[in-house]
């Protein structure tokens, strides 16, 4: 057991240098002067190699790169190229928080109906609530989660125009406070944004389960008179989550592309909506430090699913 | 670790692997044993049988949801290759306040403005009617289905390309090259694409749309970045198309009439070119067409987010992304652009299903 978590973390550090990596090279290859975008078109030649200097930017490659992983360390992302001398991190941390909060709500609801879904579809296989299921996560699994975010909002304001329904439909209320309004905020930015996951869910949890439902186990366990609840919930689902708890890891990577477009959709400021503003002004750190943020993001849920993995799966610590 | 990765495989049915892809060839029945082999065929009977490719043909023309969205599909593509020129042929020529007398393959090009024609519903001269700033919807969806089809296009050309010739050879030589490959691609499943593709439009993407705009065909009309676009798109999902090739090469590999070639002194190129290649036809169709549906979601999506497609260019997410603020007043722009992508996705979506039926003998009854 140990073997492998230690195999699974030494391949989710390789991950992590690859990204810092690519994510280093791509910023140093980028065109363009960033000292000279700071400084606008008329400046002076001592200022620019101080400010060069100060930004780190006149060293060679490697050492650039050894600069940005000491700094990535301590939690230091750099400095702005928009805005001269201030940090990444302070424009970016006002953003953490809320999707934070914003990828919480949009995991615990993909799985709080997901998988109830996908289990009640495998039990009544075949019957009318499994197709209905199993059509609702057809239609929300192929339809992109910006697009379903925008013709919610057309719906709402349809409504609001035509029966006089208040409801809004962008910005986010205070993060981690749930009064009404926050609630009103909030509530169909994480649907949308748990849509994908929920249609995922569904679809995996009925597979595997259906298949755990089809094993010799369970056919004992029912000929040996057992209460059918006890089939299901001790055999039956106990090892239909296995394959679920896999998946937690490509969720998050799902929640962390999500939260650019969702953010986008419905203007919250997180820092999927600071980067995509960040890109308009080039300011290449503020980039960088997102990327390596979500690739950690996603590098410590496949880490956590992993460890799950050999909580639920006996045969894990055997190996 | 081999008993984590099947867990896994069998984990995402419809996202990193698909266990469920055909293996077509590799049933007894479907081997390409000559049929003068079999005993109960003598060498006096001539009757010659359906070959595997069309007996899939023919389980695929029967499915009815995967033949309609073929015809969903031709039906864009040919709207979107001959529709602008059929298009900027029809109706006169119009007396323009703004822009004097313009015939229709000016107001009829995605691009053209009419500034004092806003937002305007379908008439004879504008079919769906006019933008925020007074351009032609039909062009612009049409041009923004076309961008669709080309990234779709490119990206499917390296995708099948890089992922199809590194996946034979790791999966026929295995040793450092599977090695290499088999890191690399845990790499790209484990960091989401879409992220990569973000990052990449977002640092680079100053750069294609002044660089790759002299490229002939790219031309200017903001479409310079779709080629960048294409290339961060088919970088992130290569390493899939890779994997499915190697895996089925290595089942290839064991087969008898491979081994018979090698008995009989082929060479290894000719092996694989006529024996391996040729007979991983069905799992790159099915794989790719299914991986179209994403990536006309991802151009979408990141045209949507600002870093794909340059206006005046157009495109299915810059169309949703332009009438996003005009939800309230104009919804049809919205909705239009929309429903396209989401009908064009799910007719993907539904070929590759019913493909991946037909090609799966075990779906055969």
């Amino acid at each position: 057991m140990f073997l492998f978590l230690l195999k699974r973390l030494i391949g989710l550090v390789f991950v992590l240098i690859c990204v810092t990596f690519i994510t280093f090279i791509m910023g140093y290859l980028a065109p363009g002067d960033p000292i000279r975008g700071l400084l606008g078109p008329h400046f002076n030649p001592i200022t620019y190699v101080q400010l060069k200097h100060v930004y780190g930017l006149d060293l060679p490659w490697y050492q650039q790169y050894f600069n940005f992983l000491a700094h990535l360390m301590r939690f230091d992302f750099g400095l702005s190229f928009e805005v001269q001398g201030r940090a990444v991190w302070d424009i970016l941390k006002d953003g953490v928080p809320t999707s934070l909060e914003l990828g919480f709500w949009g995991l615990l609801i993909q799985l709080l109906i997901g998988i109830p879904m996908g289990v009640v579809s495998a039990l009544r296989a075949g019957s009318w609530i499994d197709t209905t299921n199993m059509s609702i996560a057809l239609v929300l699994y192929a339809i992109p989660s910006f697009v379903f975010g925008v013709l919610l909002q057309v719906v709402i304001v349809w409504l609001h125009l035509n029966a006089g329904f208040q409801w809004p439909v962008s910005g986010w209320g205070t993060p981690w406070h749930y009064s009404w309004s926050d609630i009103q905020f909030k509530l169909i930015p994480i649907l949308v944004y748990a849509a994908i996951g929920i249609a995922f869910f569904a679809r995996l949890t009925r597979t595997s389960t259906l298949e755990i439902l089809r094993k010799d186990y369970i056919r004992t366990a029912r000929a040996k008179g057992l209460i059918e609840n006890i089939v299901i919930y001790r055999h039956a689902l106990r090892n239909a989550m296995i394959p679920i708890i896999t998946a937690l890891g490509v969720s998050i990577g799902f929640l962390v592309v999500g939260a650019f477009f969702i953010e986008n959709v419905f203007n919250i400021s997180g820092i999927g909506y600071i980067t995509i503003a960040s890109v308009q002004t080039r300011d290449y750190p503020v980039i960088q430090a997102t990327t390596v943020l979500l690739a950690c993001a996603v590098v410590m849920g496949n880490l956590i699913s992993d460890i799950l993995y050999t909580v639920v799966d006996p045969r894990i610590k055997a190996a | 670790m081999d008993q984590t990765e099947n867990q896994r495989d069998a984990a995402f049915p419809e996202l990193a692997e698909h266990p469920e892809l055909p293996q077509p060839y590799l049933s007894p029945p479907e081997l390409p044993v000559s049929e003068d082999m079999l005993p109960e065929k003598g060498p006096g009977v001539a009757r010659k049988s359906a070959t595997p490719l069309q007996e899939s043909l023919r389980h695929l023309r029967r499915d009815i949801r995967a033949m309609i969205s073929l015809g969903v599909i031709l039906f864009f593509v040919l709207l979107a290759i001959v529709g602008p020129s059929i298009y900027q042929h029809i109706g006169g020529s119009y007396q323009s306040t703004l822009n004097g007398t313009v015939g229709p393959d000016q107001y009829h090009n995605f691009a053209h403005q009419e500034l004092d024609r806003l937002n305007e519903g379908p008439s004879a001269q504008y079919w769906l009617g006019t933008d925020s700033i007074g351009r032609d919807l039909l062009a612009r969806l049409m041009q923004g289905v076309l961008v669709s089809i080309l990234v779709a296009l490119l990206v499917e050309i390296v995708d099948i390309g890089l992922g199809v010739t590194l996946g034979v050879l790791a999966g026929y030589y295995g040793g450092w090259l599977d090695q290499v490959l088999a890191r690399f691609t845990d790499v790209m499943f484990a960091f989401p694409g879409l992220l990569f593709v973000i990052l990449l439009a977002g640092i680079l993407g100053d750069w294609a749309s002044t660089a790759l705009a002299t490229i002939p065909i790219v031309g200017p009309n903001g479409n310079a970045r779709l080629l960048l676009v294409s290339m961060a798109i088919a970088v992130t999902v290569w390493p899939l198309m890779a994997r499915y090739a190697r895996g089925q090469t290595l089942q290839l590999k064991q087969q008898q009439f491979v081994e018979a070639a090698r008995t009989a002194g082929t060479s290894d190129i000719s092996i694989i070119m006529r024996h391996i290649v040729p007979n991983l036809f069905s799992i790159v169709v099915v794989a790719s067409t299914l991986n179209i549906a994403n990536t006309i979601i991802g151009e979408a999506g990141i045209s949507f987010l600002g870093l794909g497609v340059q206006p005046p260019g157009s495109s299915i997410g810059i169309m949703i992304s332009n009438a996003a603020g005009l939800i309230d007043t104009y919804p049809w722009e919205i909705l239009l652009p929309s429903l396209v992508l989401v009908i064009i996705v799910l007719a993907f979506s539904f070929l590759g299903d019913g493909l991946r039926d037909a090609f799966d003998p075990h779906s055969k009854d």
